[in-house]
């Protein structure tokens, strides 16, 4: 069974905003509405200043709050690929996983009145392709893959760089991996 | 430093508003509807029935109760975007969230407060039911009244605990994530439901005693209040900083500080008036001004109760972890 992560590499994004701009379009998020985002931050004080790009989606945490606190079980971790996925027929919008996901990456689809967020592509992984937000990458700044194949691109970046996880000491063991050129900010 | 971010959901940026006025109005409504079955079940019991002989709470407290709770359900009920799919809330149960035990809990509270409401209608007021089945039914749970009681009593508690574990169990939230705030939502609710009773009832001896009980249950709430926020300052930074809405006292907060300081004159300002209450020598009917006083006070409670509910639900979304 396969063990998806994404490894998000700091050091090549551009600042494009392109993933964020395919994950609408292949997912067709309303106007407004985003499953990513892309944070630009500056540091430090002139001339000693440093900026870091970083794109923030759904951790698809093996701890996931978000799953916990869902009263019918829209929000459920799936079995066989370890994505945090969520079926819009149970959905009731009562919100409480909004309110308890901590990377705050949800949002509710004022069409359907259900609660949305990234499903890792999970429609094409299971055809064999890539996100499309790792697919549009042009720095491949986000690799996505299987933890568990040694071979895999998400093995080989995270066998040869330091990696950090977001909010690490909330516990939910997040599934997306960041590789930082400057380490963790202070 | 700077930050620009790009793909930023209003609901979430640049705070949480996922929950507004309708929730807050539901948790305060469902807390005074399982404080006030919390009392009118305490009103049944006390002194093996004696107190509630000739008073006409007996009845009309637990008729307000699932009025009361029908209401608060109404405004969750709006609270929901996906209202078509409701019914799942009941197709399965889930045992780490609290709104699926308080779907469950409700579907049980509901039934259970209408029952005995039921079982304590006076033959002279069975004309209200129309029905003769029902009326049939009020007098078969006459003789279930003790176990109705304490299951009332039990029910009610568990809601009020609920609707404190509802926000206490999000990680992602530093103000809520206390296990103070269901025992604070608890004695917040119980409290309230003092108030409802005293206004209800038209017994000088049964004011007199929920005016006591009231008197506890807001002292309990003044110490429960302080260790909740002393709790959350020497806790970590996000917590730290979860709090400083009510405390910042700038433009920016100003509705945070209002509502502690508020709170901070109401409560105390109430039990002095109830501390005074109790002290006073009545006279066997109690005069209009102390009938005033009463009911000042209870409203006071109840205006309490509402601001906690209110300030808490908004300055939650303030919160972050990070």
């Amino acid at each position: 069974m396969p063990n998806y992560v994404m490894v998000v590499d700091q050091r090549r994004c551009v600042g494009c905003m392109a993933c964020i701009a395919a994950c609408k379009a292949e997912n067709e998020v309303p106007p407004a509405h985003f499953r990513t985002r892309v944070i630009e931050k500056v540091e430090g004080k002139f001339p000693e200043l440093r900026m870091e790009h970083r794109s923030e989606l759904c951790m698809h945490c093996d701890n996931p709050p978000c799953v916990y606190n869902c009263p019918t079980r829209a929000s459920y971790k799936d079995d066989e690929t370890g994505m945090v996925l969520l079926d819009p027929d149970r959905c009731v919008g009562c919100k409480a996983c909004i309110a308890a996901c901590p990377y705050d990456v949800r949002y509710t689809n004022p069409k359907t009145g259900v609660v949305d967020k990234c499903t890792f592509c999970s429609h094409r992984v299971v055809a064999g392709q890539q996100p499309a937000c790792a697919t549009t990458c042009v720095g491949q700044s986000r690799i996505f893959g299987d933890l568990d194949d040694p071979n895999s691109d998400v093995s080989r970046a995270l066998a040869k760089n330091p990696s950090e996880t977001l909010l690490k000491s909330a516990g939910t063991e997040p599934r997306v991996f960041y590789i930082n050129k400057f380490g963790t900010p202070k | 430093m700077e930050i620009t971010v790009t793909g930023a959901n209003a609901l979430a940026f640049p705070n949480l508003l996922v929950w507004d006025w309708r929730v807050a109005l539901y948790l305060f409504l469902g807390g005074l509807s399982a404080g006030l079955a919390v009392m009118a079940s305490v009103l049944h019991i006390r002194k093996g029935g004696a107190l509630a002989e000739g008073e006409t709470a007996r009845y009309m407290a637990p008729l307000y109760v699932p009025i009361i709770l029908g209401i608060g359900m109404f405004f969750i009920f709006l609270d929901l975007s996906n209202k078509l799919n409701v019914y799942w809330f009941y197709l399965t149960i889930q045992p780490l969230s609290p709104m699926s035990w308080g779907s469950w809990g409700l579907l049980a509270f509901f039934p259970l407060s209408g029952l005995f409401a039921l079982a304590v209608l006076p033959d002279e007021k069975l004309h209200w039911l129309q029905l003769p089945q029902l009326q049939s039914l009020a007098r078969w749970l006459r003789t279930y009244l003790r176990p109705l009681c304490y299951a009332n009593l039990g029910m009610g508690i568990f809601i009020g605990i609920y609707t404190g574990v509802l926000l206490s169990s999000l990680i992602a939230r530093p103000l809520w994530n206390s296990s103070i705030l269901p025992v604070l939502f608890l004695v917040s609710a119980l409290s309230a439901g003092a108030a409802l009773m005293i206004m209800v009832a038209k017994k000088k001896e049964v004011k007199l005693f929920f005016t006591q009980v009231d008197i506890l249950l807001i002292a309990a709430e003044m110490t429960l209040l302080p260790l909740f926020f002393y709790g959350q300052y020497t806790s970590s930074a996000a917590h730290r900083a979860s709090i400083m809405p009510f405390f910042a006292f700038s433009h920016e907060y100003l509705w945070y500080g209002a509502a502690i300081i508020l709170v901070g004159v109401i409560l105390p300002f109430a039990m002095i008036m109830k501390l005074i209450e109790i002290r006073e020598g009545h006279s066997h009917e109690l005069t209009k001004d102390a009938l005033f006083k009463m009911n000042l006070s209870a409203v006071l409670v109840l205006l309490g109760s509402l601001i906690i509910r209110f300030a808490f639900v908004y300055a939650g979304q303030l919160s972050q972890f990070s």
